[in-house]
């Protein structure tokens, strides 16, 4: 529902009186757009020690053993992150060709369907992105040690990253739940035509629209 | 077939040790009449190049031949067993080291608490050192912009006064095309030409001086402590024969390469001087004595290959 | 099951969840579970989080973040407006004449980066919407931005061409060179098709008024002003790559450093106005992100399942002459296209397919340059047109990912006249080699 409510580029000052970080459908995706929002200055600091490492290696001859590791870290969790931020902005890219067909009823059909997909996807990878931590925070002996990246500087960022992904895959599971809690419980629309395929776009999930838990400020 | 295995390597499907590594899967089933299929993917193609020795223990993959300089990170023993920079002149003597010196059995030390067992060793051969400027002597390394990965390579360049960058593979090319970096630890010389490095990196060293990466032969220790005698011994001796297969066959493609490259006036081939490669690997030593401390694993190794290198007067 | 019926129902299953709505980055990354999990049991499942971490720690997607926070504080400061209405003046009387503009900016953007991705939603973000605003058929404005913002993988540094020269074991030298001539033969068509269109109805492309021409910019100066800055800024990415300052991952934090400094010159800068860039920037790295997870995580269980091994036994068993040989190598990578990211198809097929062409005596340097432009057909190809998922993800509101592609058809058109032409005339990439 809220594709729209990406800051319309080309008119700032329509779209600045609403941020377009605060989540939407939930009280935990409003939580994740505020995180999304300090989470976000990390892009920032990657672009500025990248630009003081070229200062560094081309001006004075001297490269840093650490601005590409940290580079590649801070981007990781911003891109990791990214995953629950768009997921609490309905960002995600969707086909919708069949959705824009159908009625209200099939719809809401879709949309448990979708839910319940959505949940049982982030369930599975955040089982997956467990194990995966697990192994890169313990030794083979079973004791806590974290996953270095083995380079001379050896931060523990490989460990770090894959927190950040379990992290990010958690959360989303959170939040697929809380969806599909919604979706499940909220009045079913009553039968009713295609709702005019002009307006297509504008809402992605015409059915938990008419709940009141949807009625967020825009 | 009886057993039906996948193995990853760190390799492109278009590199020369590829077609190696596919031959030895080819002999193994040849060997076992038909009892081991195994399949040999290109790196990247089920997990990344870092991430094989978590998949075989895991048995998402059942093996890998592979550099074991990537888990550095898991344990430091890794990145010294897997590339002692500087201390070997030859494939050949980290051959015998790790067949009869012992290399194998303290490999195996370090990778079977992960449910991971050696076959046996190989190695590509002394990589060649691609470089912009001139490097005839340890001095010339002095501010160079050298791209070092992940292992020991980083600090010993920086011990001889380079000053070497984190850079990932993929960003070679460009980087040094374009002088970003002067210089990098890549890989063999032919690859290297292959690739158009020399095009504009004009002062290849060959021999190299510095970097011989493992081939670490492995597989889940499972599936190996559950195989019959005799297709253990199929499998060690079919990877002892690929070693030296992948030894000789990368030095003939890379004495092709180089008698081309010294034909072509553009390009200067340095032969490093003896003393020159000595001086270098008695700066390498200081850090393998630093590595040496990192835990009781790499104190191992580190008196295991000392003590081999000073029996043969090596050291 | 064997391979080839269990890779129809996975090519099936992703088609089958599309149509649903679900989400691309949840519907490839689902079908990858459940192969994983059916082919080889739960105990495998960690293989597709190693995938996402494979992914997210790419070096060369460090670029995306950069060009995305770039495009968002050119967007929201005055600076993309007044250089758009400084290209609108100096297109002067030609119909069509800003899309015609924005296409050689997408090449300059070619020239300063090595992926997709970046650069769409920098063009989505500044030039649609300008485009749109300046009274632009929709249709052109769409397919210029994504069609020119898809060229950075043809003109060098490519990373698909980096990328194909490891897997192949080419010279990349002679890959990149390869790919200029193609490359700008593909831009000059876009920029023919939108002339042709725009002269025969100009109402496509309508050009400005006189009288509101002559009263836009009062002064030379001004127009030069807001010329400038974004050539300063370009001038600044391309002379640290080509002067070898930074790498081209480096440069394009570069770039984005160069935008924020003229933010400040120019006295706009503030710290909400930070805030709404960064934060769209993480939204939109997510959206782009998410989608390529998902089809990381299905190569890898795909090769592990010898879905190689197969695709490879398919082309082998044909008995067929060697140009039919390539077609079929074409069709099979258009396929892929319609589903897959680049990196995916990638991974999957040049291992296959490279050792085949040797085989057959063709070039491999020419066969890298019919995979970019194949690639360029895939990234805007639906239904799983990456191209166009990234300007769905920035585009304004009623822009639907119908409209975009429809509008990319005729591109694509044009996209497989230029393939057609490389398959038949070899020489037109190799020349220069
Ligand atoms: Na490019
Ligand atoms: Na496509």
């Amino acid at each position: 529902m809220a594709e729209h409510d990406v800051a319309s580029p080309g008119l700032p000052e329509a779209s600045d009186d609403h941020d377009p970080n605060l989540g939407t459908r939930t009280p935990l995706d409003r939580l994740v757009g505020k995180g999304t929002r300090a989470a976000a200055w990390l892009v920032l600091l990657a672009m500025a020690i990248s630009v003081f490492e070229v200062v560094m290696r081309y001006g004075l001859d001297s490269p840093t053993s650490w601005v590409h590791e940290t580079v590649i870290f801070l981007v990781a969790t911003s891109f990791a992150l990214g995953g629950p931020a768009a997921l609490a902005n309905n960002r995600h890219i969707r086909v919708r060709v069949l959705y824009d067909l159908v009625g209200t009823r099939f719809r809401y059909v879709l949309d448990c369907f979708n839910d319940v997909m959505t949940f049982v996807f982030c369930l599975a990878m955040s089982y997956a992105g467990w194990v995966m931590f697990w192994r890169a925070s313990h030794s083979p002996l079973g004791e806590w040690q974290l996953e270095r990246s083995g380079t001379s500087w050896n931060p523990p960022f490989p460990a770090l990253t894959k927190g950040v992904i379990l992290f990010a895959l958690a959360v989303m599971t959170l939040q697929a739940l809380w969806h599909l809690y919604q979706t499940f419980f909220s009045p079913r629309p009553p039968e009713g035509g295609s709702e005019g395929s002009g307006a297509s776009d504008a809402t992605s999930d015409a059915a938990p629209d008419a709940t009141a838990d949807h009625k967020e400020p825009r | 077939a009886e057993y039906e295995w996948t193995f990853q390597t760190s390799e492109t499907a278009g590199e020369p040790q590829f077609e190696v590594k596919k031959a030895w899967a080819d002999s193994i089933k040849t060997m076992s009449d038909g009892r081991i299929a195994i399949e040999i993917l290109p790196v990247n193609a089920v997990v990344q190049a870092n991430q094989t020795l978590d998949a075989v223990s895991a048995g998402i993959l059942q093996g890998h031949l592979t550099d074991p300089s990537y888990f550095s990170g898991q344990n430091p023993a890794f990145g010294m067993l897997g590339n002692l920079v500087g201390a070997w002149g030859d494939p050949l003597e980290y051959l015998e080291y790790m067949q009869h010196g012992g290399g194998e059995e303290l490999y195996n030390e370090l990778v079977e608490p992960y449910g991971v067992h050696l076959i046996g060793a190989g190695a590509t051969g002394l990589e060649s050192f691609v470089s912009k400027k001139p490097v005839r002597t340890v001095d010339d390394l002095k501010g160079l912009k050298v791209r070092a990965p992940e292992g020991m390579v980083y600090n010993i360049f920086q011990k001889a006064g380079a000053a070497p960058v984190n850079l990932p593979g993929s960003e070679v090319y460009t980087g040094l095309e374009k002088g970003v970096i002067d210089a990098a630890d890549y890989t063999v010389f032919a690859t290297n030409d292959d690739q158009g490095l020399h095009s504009f990196a004009k002062y290849p060293s060959y021999p190299g001086f510095h970097s011989l990466p493992m081939v670490a032969v492995s597989m889940n220790k499972g599936i190996w402590d559950g195989l019959p005698a005799d297709l253990k011994a199929i499998m060690e001796s079919a990877t002892d024969a690929m070693a030296y297969d992948m030894v000789f066959t990368l030095k003939a493609r890379d004495i092709k390469a180089v008698s081309a490259a010294r034909a072509n006036p553009d390009i200067e081939v340095i032969d490093m001087a003896p003393e020159e490669r000595a001086k270098f690997r008695r700066i390498a030593q200081q850090e393998w004595k630093v590595w040496a401390e990192k835990n009781e694993l790499t104190g191992k190794v580190y008196e295991s290959v000392v003590s081999f290198l000073t029996d043969r007067n090596l050291m | 099951m064997d391979i080839a019926t269990a890779t129809m129902l996975l090519v099936g299953g992703i088609f089958a969840l599309l149509v649903t709505g679900l989400p691309l980055a949840f519907v490839t990354g689902l079908v990858a579970l459940a192969y994983t999990f059916g082919w080889f049991g739960p105990m495998a499942l960690p293989l597709v989080t190693s995938r996402v971490y494979g992914f997210v720690t790419e070096y060369s997607l460090v670029a995306v973040p950069m060009f995305v926070l770039m495009a968002s504080l050119l967007d929201r400061s005055g600076i993309a407006k007044d250089l758009f209405n400084a290209m609108r003046v100096m297109a002067g009387r030609l119909p069509g004449g800003v899309a015609i503009q924005t296409i050689v900016v997408a090449f300059f953007l070619a020239a300063m980066s090595g992926i997709i991705g970046g650069e769409i939603v920098l063009l989505g973000i500044l030039a649609l919407p300008q485009m749109l605003r300046l009274g632009y058929d929709k249709h052109i404005a769409i397919g210029v931005v994504c069609a020119g913002g898809s060229l950075g993988t043809m003109m060098p540094p490519s990373i698909v061409l980096i990328i194909y020269g490891l897997i192949a074991n080419q010279s990349i030298a002679d890959l990149f060179t390869a790919a200029i001539t193609p490359a700008i033969v593909l831009m000059a068509s876009y920029i023919i098709y939108v002339l042709i269109r725009c002269l025969r109805n100009p109402s496509l492309g309508p050009v400005m008024p006189e009288e509101e021409r002559r009263a836009s910019f009062q002064s030379k100066r001004e127009l030069l002003k807001a010329i400038g800055v974004p050539a300063v800024i370009a001038g600044l990415v391309l002379g640290s790559i080509y002067g070898g300052v930074a790498s081209v991952t480096e440069a394009a934090a570069m770039g984005s450093f160069g935008v924020l400094v003229a933010v400040m010159l120019r006295g706009e800068f503030s710290i909400t106005l930070m805030q709404r860039a960064l934060s769209q920037t993480m939204n939109t790295c997510g959206m782009i992100i998410w989608i390529g997870i998902g089809a990381a995580a299905l190569v890898g269980v795909y090769n592990l399942m010898g879905g190689n091994r197969f695709v490879s036994s398919m082309i082998l068993g044909l008995d067929i002459p060697p140009l039919a040989i390539i077609m079929v190598m074409m069709a099979i990578l258009l396929l892929l296209g319609l589903f897959l990211d680049w990196i995916g198809i990638a991974m999957l097929t040049l291992p296959i397919f490279v050792p085949i062409i040797v085989q057959l005596g063709y070039d491999p340097v020419w066969f890298g340059v019919l995979f970019a432009v194949n690639m360029q057909v895939s990234f805007l190809s639906p239904p799983f047109g990456p191209a166009a998922f990234y300007l769905k993800g920035v585009a304004p509101e009623g822009i639907s990912l119908k409209d975009i592609f429809v509008s990319l058809l005729p591109f694509i058109a044009i996209q497989l006249c230029v393939l057609a032409m490389l398959l038949l005339w070899p020489q037109l990439s190799l020349w220069l080699v």
